[in-house]
């Protein structure tokens, strides 16, 4: 063998030599940290008796990462014994969001490339100004990357007790102020999830989230077990609400109590995406308990059934009555008429829920907190819905008959102004229905109004669809027909007497408009009701002249209304009386609601009755007479120390829709029972059929 | 001319669309949770045991079986294994007669992979004393139980209910020290099952590495 050639042969050697050392993982060689670490202080200096934040700062090899407080599936903590100078107490980490790090089929949640922890820390008050402290402790925690490696580290930080107030330190301040602006604020929201065997699903009012702007939005639960972690979040985003279904997690218990975690937003900006954080407290809730658990199917019921029980309140029972009169009159007519008749009046239930359905919601859209019988609260609307009310009962107790043709009795049915009149008793029934809130409907309407458009209106109509159903079959189904009692002249009689719950009606209507507008406007409206009342009188006088006669005196009749309405719409929106709903509702107990003051109470435990109610809203008044100022009541409230605050929503008032909102309501009334105690207790939610027994109970109950 | 009669046909087919119609409002998650849910059917595999022969779990019906997921590398099965405890454990449950079964689901080339004589030589140098050891390089009998941590424990009963899910005890730390006055979930359920009354804690969230699946 030459000598070049046993030269070669030995570098060849040599360099695989070299190649399987280098190759060869083992423990010969020395263990580098994946996790360098480092405890920070905010401040230069520590002050006797003042709090300051320390911080573990975790610098992560790439491909690395440690773990949140819920590290997931897998994984710890990080975690640090302290060992402080005497009288030092150190709290624990607060935490800056997570990442997901999905592995294989398990999902963890923790921190890749870096992370500060902050700690808050109190020094004692004894300490000597200029002496030295040293803070010590030792870190532990556990690193991933495929494999896991558990480390630990010394720490410690000496500073000077100063006598002045604290100075920031430079270098560090700015480091953990930013981990501490990342650590997710409490969220604003209510939030709840219902659960069943296999899906739990969450539910947090975060209003004015806009869908097509959210890039992303995350659980992550605070603790293991509720949800299964590594299975997808389904977010739908409406403008009310954003709700997150997901599989439900093996630990049974896990969704009896409220459901802790950090909701992750992320927004697509113009040209970056801004990730917010919040933490949030789920309550649990039944399937059927409140409005953002309902199905539309379930909306969709209530709403019928809803609309059914409106036929009957003291507003619409009058409007409604003239239409089955007619039929009484009628029911030997051909079926056919009849039906085309009920049909004329379904559509315009129908299309007039369509117009308030279509109104509300474009506003909304447009940014307005509106409700149902959100008109209510315009003193202009008010006042025109009183004049048409006294129109109708003055038909009803015989001065007038308005063009003897809509209502229905005594003509021909068949005639097409009776179609026309069929379908104008639908709106005119919409509108005197506007006031009333029958049960089974504010859960149905809150609900609509936190959908997309076409659900919402769906919801609507068939609240419409409810309000119709009774006329609607009795022409439809010419055997319910028979049920109908023999026409003759009682029904002159009752006609007469359905009069009066019409004219309560206004007067009502017309102390509402005193509460929205004062004297002016209830001077405008009660002018415009004697109008109306001339008018009337006009009208019948030359009903039986000459042609021509008839019509002059018609041209003034109608002159008198416009000139009523026109009144009505004088009637000043809001001029005068701004304040006196507020500086009223003072008297009697009651303390005006600002979510301030509710806040402020809850904060020092103290039980709160909440009484969102309108000065229009007929159940709400009923209630306040039956149940809420009887001395029962009085007496268990003032017992228990319950402070009565009234949210008067009378005239618009975006903070309390929004107070509606999170209750997944969007109308009046809604009373809510805060129990003493803590300010995280969440409030029961009463019916809003009250009786002294309900209120007693309740309170009995969360106090 | 529309006659609205309601007869029971049309109810029918109007509750049965109803439902058709909550379905889809509601929505049933496409996405399985995966493994095996406590109180239900623990589910049955067979696999090759270190010692070349099939082992199925039909074959302990009748017995009570743990099974134990591991990783003779994870800092958390160190901790279990160094300080004795999981050995212990093993020999008391043996010891009456409950079947204990060790399962490797590392896929090769990843921490924790062993050959079957690898297997065996821990089980003989660690002291260890399963019933068996089972290779799941494909990671199928992991999956199917929804194992993702070493150790991650179950208990299935005489009946082949799973009974026990999750952690080997509560402390999730990689500490030796911290055995000491843990407790200790799998005994609890064996003694719980062995003397005819329910698991007190069916399920907990189990500690430790990640499995090494493929």
């Amino acid at each position: 063998m030459t000598s070049w050639r046993r030269r070669f042969a030995f570098i060849v050697v040599l360099l695989a030599g070299i190649a399987v050392l280098l190759g060869t993982p083992g423990p010969a060689r020395a263990a580098e940290p994946k996790v360098r670490v480092e405890l920070l202080s905010e401040v230069a200096s520590i002050v006797p008796g003042e709090t300051f934040w320390l911080a573990l700062r975790q610098e992560i090899a790439p491909g690395w990462h440690t773990y949140w407080m819920n590290p997931g599936d897998s994984g710890e903590p990080p975690r640090i014994e302290w060992s402080l100078p005497k009288g030092f107490t150190a709290g624990d980490f607060v935490w800056p969001p997570p990442e997901r790090i999905a592995v294989g089929p398990a999902m963890t949640y923790g921190y890749s490339n870096g992370v500060v922890l902050p700690v808050a820390v109190t020094a004692p008050r004894d300490l000597v100004p200029g002496t030295r402290l040293a803070l010590r402790g030792q870190a532990s925690w556990i690193v991933c990357e495929k494999i896991c490696i558990p480390e630990e580290a010394p720490l410690a930080l000496t500073l000077p007790v100063g006598a002045g107030p604290a100075q920031l330190d430079a270098a560090s301040a700015p480091l953990i102020a930013a981990a501490r602006r990342s650590v997710p604020a409490p969220s604003p929201w209510p939030a709840s999830f219902t659960a069943t065997s296999d899906t739990v699903t969450l539910t947090v009012a975060a209003r004015g989230l806009a869908a097509d702007r959210v890039a992303e939005v995350w659980f992550y639960p605070a603790r293991w077990g509720a949800i299964e972690q590594a299975a997808p979040q389904r977010v739908s985003i409406s403008p009310d609400a954003v709700t997150l279904a997901v599989a439900r997690g093996p630990l049974p218990e896990a969704v009896s109590a409220p459901i802790d975690g950090v909701l992750v937003v992320a927004e697509r900006l113009d040209a970056s995406v801004s990730r917010q954080a919040f933490t949030v407290r789920a309550e649990p809730r039944a399937l059927d308990g409140g409005a953002n658990a309902l199905s539309i199917l379930r909306a969709l019921v209530l709403a019928l059934a809803g609309g059914v029980v409106l036929n009957l309140m003291p507003c619409v029972l009058p409007v409604l009555s003239m239409k089955a009169f007619g039929l009484v009159q009628h029911a030997s007519e051909r079926p056919a008429a009849l039906r085309l008749h009920g049909i004329t009046y379904t559509a315009g239930v129908l299309a007039s829920f369509a117009v308030v359905a279509g109104v509300l919601l474009a506003l909304r859209a447009g940014g307005e907190q509106l409700g149902w019988g959100f008109q209510l609260q315009s003193p202009v609307f008010v006042t025109l819905l009183a004049l048409v009310l006294f129109a109708v009962a003055l038909s009803l107790s015989g001065v007038i008959v308005i063009g003897s043709r809509w209502s229905g009795a005594g003509q021909a049915l068949a005639s097409r102004a009776g179609y026309a009149g069929s379908f104008f008793t639908g709106a005119l029934a919409t509108v005197a229905a506007t006031p009333c809130t029958a049960p089974f409907m504010g859960v149905a309407v809150g609900y609509a109004v936190t959908q997309p458009w076409l659900t919402a209106l769906l919801v609507f109509e068939a609240l419409g669809l409810g309000l119709a159903l009774p006329f609607l079959l009795l022409t439809l189904a010419p055997a319910w027909r028979r049920l109908l009692p023999a026409p003759g002249p009682w029904m002159t009689r009752v006609q007469q007497l359905l009069a009066f719950p019409l004219y309560a009606s206004v007067a009502w209507l017309v102390w509402v408009v005193s509460q929205q507008a004062g004297s002016p406007g209830v001077a405008a409206a009660l002018a415009g009701l004697v109008l109306i009342a001339f008018a009337a009188w006009l009208h019948g006088l030359v009903r039986d002249s000459a042609r021509l006669k008839r019509r002059v005196t018609s041209v003034i009749a109608l002159a008198l209304v416009v000139a009523a309405v026109a009144l009505g719409a004088i009637a000043s929106p809001g001029s005068a009386a701004r304040t006196a709903g507020s500086a009223a509702t003072k008297s009697d107990g009651w303390e005006p609601f600002s979510p301030a003051r509710l806040a402020q109470l809850r904060a020092a435990g103290t039980p709160v009755f909440v009484n969102i109610t309108a000065a229009w809203c007929l159940t709400c008044l009923v209630n306040e007479r039956v149940a809420l100022r009887t001395p029962a009541v009085e007496d268990v409230f003032a017992r228990k120390g319950v402070v009565m605050l009234k949210a008067d929503w009378t005239r618009r008032d975006p903070v309390i829709t929004q107070v509606l909102g999170t209750f997944g309501r969007n109308g009046v009334p809604l009373y809510l029972l805060y129990p003493a105690g803590g300010a995280t207790r969440e409030p029961a939610v009463l019916p809003q059929i009250l009786s002294e027994r309900i209120l007693i109970d309740a309170t009995k109950e969360v106090l | 001319m529309i006659e609205l009669a309601l007869t029971r046909r049309t109810f029918l087919a109007g509750t049965s669309l109803a439902v058709i119609a909550q379905r889809l409002v509601s929505g049933t998650s496409a996405w399985a949770a995966p493994g095996a849910k406590v109180g239900t059917t623990a589910p049955v595999f067979t696999i090759d045991a270190t010692t070349g022969k099939h082992v199925s779990l039909a074959d302990y019906k009748g017995q009570l079986v743990v099974l134990e997921w591991t990783n003779h590398d994870c800092p958390y099965v160190r901790k279990h294994y160094d300080s004795g405890n999981m050995q212990a454990l093993q020999k008391e449950a043996t010891g009456q007669g409950v079947v204990w079964l060790t399962l490797i689901s590392s896929s090769p080339g990843t921490q924790g992979f062993v050959t079957a004589g690898q297997a065996d030589e821990l089980t003989t140098t660690r002291k260890a004393s399963p019933t068996a050891v089972l290779l799941d390089p494909t990671g199928a009998v992991g999956k199917m139980y929804g194992a993702t941590n070493t150790p991650h424990m179950y208990v299935v009963d005489k009946a082949g209910l799973l009974v026990y899910a999750g952690a080997i005890d509560d402390r999730p730390t990689t500490r030796r020290s911290d055995v000491q006055g843990a407790q200790n979930y799998v005994r609890e359920a064996l003694q719980a099952v062995s003397a005819g009354q329910p698991v007190k804690t069916p399920v907990t969230r189990a500690y430790g590495c990640t499995v090494k699946y493929s």
